[in-house]
């Protein structure tokens, strides 16, 4: 069996995976102010995945439920989705605006 | 004939803008949809990086392909040049456009990093305008001749140039 796409091995055991990595997300998710966005969002779609990959043994009905391609690809999201809060904890998206641009800037036509 | 107007499109373009406005607020300057549905973001230079991993990392917005890099050359404004990434989204296929802006001196972060697909985009906005592209792997000219001086697509580079040949 494969997953039909380029590069991407079958993945053994994927809600095991899937269980690590999005427990490590919310742990990542701690750090960060409990009213910025990006927490509140990331944190409401990971715990709804969380709960499909617990509640749903079958791997098939899995992916049919997430509707997110295959599981595989799921599995390289939320290593994408954890990269992405690591570098947001350093960054800080969530303070206000750092500068306004010169008044003219976005005009169109000028 | 007039294109018919997609209000669903529009609705969803526009919740999407004021999504992705909600979680970055330190970088988004503007967010914009255009008549014919196109998701435009204004940002603050410093700021590219932080919303390209974003848009390309996110669940809600896979951002994966980078489709276009250019520059857009406004003589009048303070901040001359305007740099536009145009992005894909093979998973929810849609498309949005992430704007920014800097003046001739400024060098302005790679996108290399986060899209490989910028490379050779980056080198042809520098040679041809001359934005400089800090962290860049490689950066020079690739459409100019060798001893090419002047950067040609900049509104005050005369047509026929300034060489006889």
């Amino acid at each position: 069996q494969t997953t039909g796409l380029v590069g991407l091995a079958v993945a053994e055991n994927p809600h095991e995976r899937l269980r690590i990595l999005y427990t490590k997300i919310l742990g990542v998710l701690q750090n960060i102010p409990k009213d910025a966005a990006y927490r509140k969002y990331t944190e409401q779609i990971v715990n709804e995945r969380f709960d499909l990959v617990k509640k749903e043994t079958d791997v098939q009905k899995l992916q049919d439920k997430l509707n997110c391609g295959q599981i595989e690809e799921v599995i390289v999201q939320a290593e994408n989705e954890l990269s992405l809060a690591r570098k947001m904890v350093q960054w800080k998206p969530w303070e206000p605006l750092l500068e306004e641009p010169p008044s003219d800037q976005w005009r169109w036509p000028i | 004939t007039v294109r018919p107007k997609n209000e669903v499109q529009q609705k969803q373009l526009c919740d999407f803008g004021e999504y992705v406005a909600e979680i970055l607020p330190k970088y988004i300057q503007q967010v914009q949809v255009t008549c014919f549905n196109e998701l435009e973001l204004l940002i603050h230079p410093d700021g590219i990086i932080p919303v390209l991993t974003f848009l390309r990392d996110h669940t809600n917005a896979q951002f994966k392909s980078l489709a276009d890099l250019t520059a857009v050359d406004v003589p009048s404004r303070q901040y001359r040049f305007e740099i536009v990434y145009n992005l894909l989204s093979l998973r929810f296929n849609s498309r949005i456009r992430v704007k920014t802006y800097t003046d001739e001196l400024t060098p302005v972060d790679s996108a290399v990093p986060v899209h490989k697909a910028a490379n050779w985009y980056e080198r042809e906005v520098w040679d041809m305008y001359g934005v400089f592209f800090a962290n860049h792997p490689d950066l020079r000219r690739i459409l100019t001749d060798y001893g090419f001086e002047g950067h040609p697509f900049r509104k005050d580079f005369p047509l026929s140039g300034y060489v006889e040949v």
